[in-house]
């Protein structure tokens, strides 16, 4: 109980912070000090988003963009941490694969949306491949990185014991670079995200990047900021399920080691 | 392990052979060992790749507008760098990514000071954050034209949001890193609280900094591009999106060819500088950087 | 009391084990290091045979070459009658770094159980039950689903002791397995390897640089010199079992055993002609 009454106490600044921002910003819309026709009233934008919620108006591009972004970003990350294992286990590879990658990261994946739409059009295939390719780096040179971080003392261990390579691969090399696998993971969201709205803006074609665009273009004000804080909610539901997640299958690592 | 060995010994051996027999053999192994051991056989993929191109967009394996061959790329890189299309083109979004990225970095590295060392801070402004920082950047670009109209201030903001979290977050965590026995030493002498802030505190963090504004460097590129091709207003982004629109492949690979060596460069620079600042921390991360 | 042997394969001479010539070349880029020279040495099945030296004089890297984690450059490894090459399977090693050698995200049911239960196909009830069985023999019976991070370095070491036992092996191979855990815990896991070791009547190799402790568990000790290690002497320690931490320590024959280690491993260091080969 004492517990809960703290936590209580601790957020009030944070919630009172956020609250007294958004009433200052209502206020000076409805005084008139800013141009209501290019800032609306946090409670117009609060109204239409409900609107688009409850009208189900929100399910097609909210399923749409979700969709692309888990099949890309699943796509990137699974292929990523594969090659990345057997990267860092076996130098030969490494050298073998390092210079294609070296010059491929550097690329700004979102510059490669024009390429992209030329070979594959509008489509969702396009917009899986862009999110797949820009999931795909950093989580590769963090699985790598975790893979020469593991102590060679458990594959040691784990040969003495009789486990083939495979295994090793598998039961050891893979849950120990966890956490690194992780943490290249994070970031992978994030730019995943970013990429899935850019591509929906350009290619028109569906999806929440789309909508947004379109209420900017149309110069509906209210719907822009009410599909935003979509997005918003997006961001932050998808981050919080990451968190949980790592925080699920990294329960071992110790602080010394994070 | 075993093998090396046998090798090695053999070597030492080798004067017993014939002379010629010996050397012979030497060089097989030793290119072999030489292609596989290092990064030889990976710079082989990468020019065998370029082949391929060439010669499936040259003898039209792959019939397509859209793949020009490397050989033509190469002219359009030549004409464009030689009328100073490009240059102006990059040099444009280059000069927008910095200064986006500097306000940016700016107010993360001082935010995340303010929050990692005043409790009352951190309670108040640390739910925003954990709110506003995982809003994609290039979801915030639509709304704020209607605040800012299609220039450069709207840019500048943006990248600016995209890049202030990240650095924030690394510097928090950087602070949160600092071993206490650092700040015991320093309480133990009679140091005062500005001078250990100085002294001790900002340096412990500068490793966790330093990463922070590293990978939000990349970060920061990517999204000049991206609102260079919402808003139209020039740079590379909008300039890819006009040669894709026109169809002209060669100039679009081209230019993308001088991009991601402009980000390779910008990555490589400010690693050394990193190198340098934080010379005393050889941690493996100054060795990595990540994107 | 007679000692009966249980599962050792037997050479034409009674061994379990068998080193033949042993040398080990390290080479790297610039510089190469010697670190075991000509080195032969016969284990009997089912003893106790302990490795000492100073730091540094490779019989850790004697050790890996017996367990099969590095190859020698020169010479021949026979368990039984077989080559070792890779990991031989009756053979187990325990690491001196045992808390990084745990499974951090397995409990430590799981960790027991990695030693075995790819090889030996047993049910589930039955893995569990051979799990419960040797971290009974630990007196870890009632961690078993706690975490390594959760114990004490004596406990985790406990936990590598059952995940080895677990796996039956004839030789058991420890390197240096209780250096970094305290003194009084250490008496207690010798009495406990001791007490396995009678039950269990496996053959055991020790690498130790502490005299005591090889003095106290052993019954040959093989003395290296400093690099490259070569063996000097091998020391009979001659005291009857079963041995007690409390009265063995007193016996005037611990006492000279010992003396005789310390003034090899004490003397000042000799050229290398004066050696005994």
């Amino acid at each position: 109980m004492r517990d809960l009454i703290n936590r209580a106490q601790n957020a009030v600044p944070g919630v009172a912070f956020i609250a007294i921002l958004l009433s200052l910003l209502e206020a000076a819309a409805r005084l008139g000090l800013v141009d209501r026709s290019f800032i609306p009233t946090p409670s117009d934008v609060a109204a239409r988003t409900v609107e688009i919620i409850a009208s189900g108006k929100v399910v097609e591009p909210l399923l749409a963009t979700t969709l692309l972004l888990f099949v890309g970003y699943a796509i990137g990350c699974l292929s990523a941490v594969v090659l990345g294992i057997l990267m860092g286990n076996y130098r030969r590879l490494y050298n073998f694969f390092e210079p294609l990658t070296e010059l491929l990261r550097p690329i700004p994946k979102a510059a490669l949306l024009p390429v992209l739409i030329l070979f594959l059009g509008l489509g969702p295939s396009m917009k899986v491949t862009i999110v797949a390719l820009a999931a795909f780096f950093p989580v590769l040179i963090n699985t790598v990185q975790g893979v020469r971080a593991v102590d060679p003392v458990l594959t040691d261990m784990a040969r003495t014991f009789g486990h083939s390579g495979v295994a090793v691969l598998w039961r050891i090399l893979l849950p120990a670079s966890a956490p690194y696998i992780f943490s290249g993971m994070r970031i992978s969201l994030g730019i995943s995200l970013v990429v899935v709205i850019i591509a929906e803006m350009v290619s028109g074609s569906g999806g929440l990047g789309d909508v947004i665009l379109h209420g900017q273009r149309m110069f509906l004000v209210v719907d822009s900021y009410a599909w935003l804080v979509v997005v918003a909610a997006l961001g932050f539901g998808l981050n919080s399920l990451f968190r949980w997640a790592e925080r699920r299958t990294t329960y071992w690592v110790s602080p010394a080691t994070q | 392990m075993f093998k090396n060995q046998r090798e090695a010994l053999a070597d030492a051996n080798s004067d017993r052979l014939a002379p010629r027999d010996a050397w012979a053999a030497l060089s097989v192994r030793r290119i072999v060992a030489l292609f596989w051991d290092t990064r030889l056989s990976g710079i082989c993929l990468v020019l065998a790749l370029l082949c391929l191109w060439e010669a499936s967009a040259r003898f039209e394996i792959v019939q397509s507008l859209n793949w020009p061959p490397f050989s033509s790329v190469t002219v359009a890189l030549y004409d464009g760098l030689a009328t100073g299309d490009l240059e102006s083109v990059i040099g444009s979004t280059l000069w927008c990514t910095l200064r986006g990225y500097a306000i940016g970095a700016a107010i993360g590295v001082v935010l995340g000071f303010a929050v990692a060392l005043s409790r009352p801070i951190r309670l108040t402004v640390e739910p925003t954050i954990e709110i506003l920082r995982t809003i994609p950047a290039t979801a915030v670009i639509p709304p704020l034209i209607f605040i800012f109209g299609l220039n450069d201030p709207l840019k500048l903001f943006v990248i600016a949001f995209a890049v202030v979290f990240p650095i924030a977050l690394n510097t928090i965590s950087g602070v949160a890193s600092i071993d206490s026995i650092y700040l015991q030493v320093a309480r133990t002498f009679g140091v005062s609280r500005a001078r250990t802030l100085y002294r001790v505190v900002f340096p412990a963090a500068l490793p966790f900094i330093m990463a922070g504004l590293r990978t939000s460097l990349g970060l920061a590129l990517v999204v000049t591009v991206v609102s260079e091709m919402i808003t139209g207003t020039g740079g590379v982004g909008y300039y890819l999106v006009q040669m894709q629109f026109a169809l002209r492949a060669a100039e679009m690979y081209a230019a993308l060819i001088l991009l991601t060596a402009v980000a390779y460069l910008l990555n490589r620079i400010f690693v050394a500088w990193e190198t340098r600042v934080i010379h005393w921390a050889r941690t493996r991360e100054a060795a990595w950087s990540e994107q | 009391m007679e000692r009966a042997v249980k599962t050792s394969p037997r050479s034409m001479n009674g061994e379990a084990l068998s080193l033949g010539g042993i040398t080990k070349i390290f080479t790297s880029r610039h510089n190469e290091l010697l670190a075991v020279q000509s080195v032969d040495l016969a284990v009997q099945a089912g003893e106790f045979l302990a490795i000492v030296g100073p730091s540094g004089c490779g019989k850790s890297t004697l050790l890996q070459i017996i367990a099969g984690l590095i190859s020698p450059s020169a010479g021949k490894v026979l368990l039984g009658n077989e080559d070792v090459t890779g990991q031989p399977a009756h053979m187990v090693y325990l690491f001196q770094q045992y808390s990084k050698s745990l499974l951090p995200w397995q409990t430590v049911e799981q960790n027991v159980k990695f030693s075995f239960s790819h090889r030996m196909h047993l049910s589930r009830t039955a893995t569990r039950e051979r799990c419960r069985e040797y971290l009974d023999m630990v007196g870890l019976a009632d961690f078993r689903d706690h975490y390594p991070w959760q114990l004490s370095g004596g406990m985790q070491q406990r936990v590598a002791i059952a995940r080895a036992l677990a796996a039956e092996p004839r030789v058991l191979l420890l390197d240096e397995p209780f250096s970094s855990i305290d003194a009084l815990t250490r008496l207690d896991l010798h009495a406990l390897l001791l007490d396995l070791w009678t039950q269990k009547r496996f053959t055991a190799v020790l690498v130790t640089h502490d005299v005591d402790e090889a003095v106290f568990l052993a019954d040959r000790i093989a003395v290296l010199s400093r690099r490259p290690g070569i063996i000097l002497e091998i020391i009979e320690t001659g005291m009857p079992r079963p041995r007690s931490p409390l009265e063995t320590h007193e016996n005037p024959k611990f006492l000279a055993v010992r003396h005789q280690l310390l003034s090899h491993l004490l003397a000042k260091p000799e050229s290398v002609d004066a050696r005994p080969h």
